[in-house]
């Protein structure tokens, strides 16, 4: 009797989890199914131009990812508006690489196996770019990355494909070294990031020091994202240096300047950041950062002399309430820009054709002209060496810094095509 | 996924579904092969596919020590790690083809497994994972310090395997199912050997230690050796995964040997099921694939794989392969 009830019992249990795992599976199935029927309405007509684009939009640069997608979208919006090519209009697929190498590896081939993207443009990283370029160089794809490195150059990792729409480190180091070692003094201390793009810097600064007879004076390196430099500080300040180079990013580069000001370092030397970025400048606050002087491929004040940066900020205002665009954001425009005017130049968007047309190109998109050099596909470019303002000097809270020098466009700020590995 | 209690053997015989499940748990390792072998149709790119196989792979070497054997090591993104890097400079730096490439990269991993394992395998609970944890943090440190064969910071780039080179055939990895199924033959071939492992008597000697190590030791069972050869073995299959890895991405990314990547193996197992055979590929599945979709639509997917997790954790400890069998053979 007892085990009838149980039995009965154990059977509506067994049919009740039958159905129900039955329709899970229906569930599951439809799901799996649907997916990629989705996509495919998701992806637009086969006809478009489309251009896949792999930031980091989660991670700790999100903020400048996001806004290098909106200013490659305004690029893209701009070639539309011009009536595309021939009619035909550009689309841009914007993917979360995370900031790391292996997330962007996956979705650079998704965008090329699925999306079945005509071109790659984007990254944030050295380690990302150089991934998405191995990627795409092996499948005969377009890349044009936007973020500073300087092995992308090197013969080892270039392709035909490759293209180098951003600044290197050692263009930036160079630029900024020039400019002040012989306004400072010789005395030169580094504060490294432990990674490639801090010894890079490094590097940059080091070879342009050389033409001015710089002397070394202490070299510290700390782990990537430290929270506390107090104690590399004070090995710098022993070392009694009339410049110290900052040669770290973001956070990094926030955090030690915060407290290195707060040490009163700056009264004791004139302090140096390769890459000074507005955003960073922004959240870090005006104290942290005055007098700093570094390295940028833009500011938006240049639209008082210089045309393109004119147009670029009044299309990017019309849609970020009047807000100015950032440096980075400045690449994603670029990149993008340059690329589909390469595709217009060519007339076609089949990749030889382009590759010509992009090596022939000159272009002024944002900051003044602006080329391909043939070797390594790296844009030669202005460089601006910019002064952060203090508190009382800004006229608005969008006004950072002073442009207090510009580094014409020229190859002679690069290293030469035989020393990157070339030939001819 | 034991139906060694007769009892239970009793009620399951007659109901078709659960037929079905003792169907396919006697042949485990065909139903998992049938089903990965249609699966890059069912999923909306080839290279998440590769993904999954990959890290499901890796998640069935972790689930050896963590499901089996019942020890949770935090520390298995060295040997997967290790596996990438062996067989990436064995083919950037040294020319190795790929076949015997990806042999040293297994041997890599298994000697970093039995060095680890050497050293951890004596403490228990969270000591284990925390001294997994230390030794795969140095074997990262070390890997990022050697720039000149690891690349560091940038990783290691070049690992091009495009032609396979094998006599009578032409295939190029630049397809992407014909770099599905290359990669898809490796893991069949682990998972049969895995599963041969399972029904030999040192698999039940793993089920055993970790049902009862003290009731072991009393079997007769030397529990310090059964353990490291365990991890070992699963270091192995780990390296297998991490080899694989290079050459389906040509790049390796130190990110493969940071603890974020141990983590993965433990979220993989947890969610598919730790225990179960499928397990980890349902776990590899579900999670790459909510990663996937979820990413497209909102830049918060942490939040929302988080909180999957946290729910599936508190409601289905089992996890869904674990809960779906336990299910069907109630």
């Amino acid at each position: 009797m007892g085990d009838d009830v149980k039995s009965k019992l154990g059977k509506t249990a067994q049919r009740f989890s039958r159905r129900s795992v039955l329709k899970t599976t229906a569930a599951g199935a439809a799901a799996v199914a649907a997916g990629p029927a989705l996509f495919n309405i998701a992806r637009a007509a086969d006809h478009n131009i489309r251009i896949g684009f792999p930031v980091p939009l989660t991670g700790p640069y999100g903020s400048e990812a996001q806004e290098q997608a909106r200013c490659a979208q305004i690029a893209v919006d701009q070639f539309n508006a011009a009536g595309g090519l021939n009619g035909r209009m550009a689309e841009l697929l914007v993917r979360d690489d995370k900031l790391k190498p292996g997330e962007a590896a996956t979705r650079t081939l998704e965008l090329i196996e699925k999306d079945k993207v005509h071109y790659v443009c984007g990254s944030l990283s050295a380690s990302v770019q150089l991934s998405v370029n191995a990627v795409t160089k092996a499948r005969g794809i377009i890349y044009v990355s936007i973020s500073q490195s300087d092995a992308i150059n090197e013969a080892k990792d270039f392709s035909k494909y490759t293209f180098h729409e951003a600044m290197n480190p050692h263009m930036t180091a160079g630029a900024v070294g020039r400019y002040a070692f012989p306004q400072f003094g010789k005395r030169v201390a580094f504060l490294i990031a432990d990674y490639a793009y801090g010894h890079e810097m490094v590097r940059g600064f080091k070879r342009a020091g050389e033409a001015h007879g710089i002397e070394v004076v202490a070299e510290v390196t700390h782990p990537l994202a430290s929270k506390d430099f107090s104690t590399f500080l004070p090995q710098i300040m022993a070392a009694r240096p009339d410049v110290l180079c900052l040669c770290n990013f973001g956070y990094d580069q926030m955090n030690s300047l915060k407290q290195a000001t707060g040490f009163g370092m700056k009264q004791q030397m004139q302090i140096l950041a390769p890459a000074l970025l507005y955003n960073q400048r922004r959240a870090g606050g005006a104290a942290a950062y005055e007098g700093v002087i570094g390295g940028a491929n833009y500011h938006w004040t240049l639209e008082s002399s210089v045309p393109s940066a004119k147009a670029f900020n009044d299309a990017y205002r019309a849609e970020n309430d009047g807000a100015p665009p950032s440096d980075y954001g400045a690449y994603g425009y670029a990149g993008v820009g340059a690329l589909l005017d390469g595709v217009k130049k060519a007339g076609t968007t089949d990749t030889d054709a382009v590759i010509t047309a992009l090596e022939a190109l000159k272009y002024d998109k944002y900051k003044g002209t602006q080329y391909y050099r043939k070797c390594d596909h790296q844009s030669v470019q202005s460089v601006f060496i910019v002064k952060s303002k203090s508190e009382s000097e800004m006229a608005n809270e969008y006004d950072v810094f002073d442009i207090v020098h510009t580094d014409p466009a020229s190859e002679d700020i690069l290293r030469s095509c035989a020393e990157l590995g070339h030939e001819a | 996924m034991s139906l060694a209690n007769p009892q239970e053997r009793l009620t399951v015989s007659g109901r078709r579904l659960a037929g079905l499940v003792s169907l396919m748990a006697r042949h485990r390792v065909a139903a998992v092969l049938g089903f990965l072998l249609i699966f890059p149709f069912l999923l909306p790119y080839e290279a998440l596919a590769v993904n999954i196989l990959i890290y499901g792979l890796y998640a069935l070497g972790f689930n050896m020590v963590f499901g089996y054997m019942g020890v949770l090591s935090f520390g298995h993104a060295a040997f997967f790690g290790l596996g990438s890097y062996a067989t990436g400079i064995a083919i950037v730096h040294y020319g190795v083809p790929w076949l015997p490439a990806i042999g040293i990269g297994i041997v890599a991993a298994g000697l970093g497994a039995a060095v680890i394992g050497g050293l951890a395998i004596r403490t228990r609970g969270i000591y284990f994972a925390m001294v997994t944890l230390a030794l795969s943090q140095c074997v990262y440190y070390l890997v990022y310090q050697m720039e000149d064969l690891s690349g560091g910071e940038n990783g290691l780039r070049g690992v091009d395997v495009y032609d396979l080179n094998i006599p009578g055939l032409e295939l190029t990895l630049i397809d992407p199912l014909t770099k599905y199924y290359f990669v898809f033959a490796f893991v069949a071939l682990a998972v049969w050997l895995f599963s041969r492992l399972l029904a030999s008597p040192f698999g039940a000697v793993l089920e055993a230690l970790r049902e009862n190590e003290s009731r072991a030791r009393a079997c007769g069972t030397d529990v310090a050796m059964s353990k490291w050869l365990a991890f070992v073995i699963s270091g192995l299959f780990c390296g297998l995964a991490g080899a694989l890895n290079a050459i389906h991405l040509t790049i390796v990314p130190i990110e493969s040997l940071h603890y974020h990547t141990s983590g993965l193996a433990v979220m993989m197992a947890l969610l598919g099921g730790m225990g179960t055979f499928f397990g980890p590929f349902v776990g590899a599945l579900t999670f790459l694939m909510l990663e996937d979709v979820i990413t497209l639509v909102t830049v918060h997917w942490q939040l929302f794989v988080g909180a999957l997790f946290v729910f599936f954790i508190l409601f289905f400890p089992r996890g869904i392969w674990g809960t779906l069998l336990h299910w069907l053979s109630r």
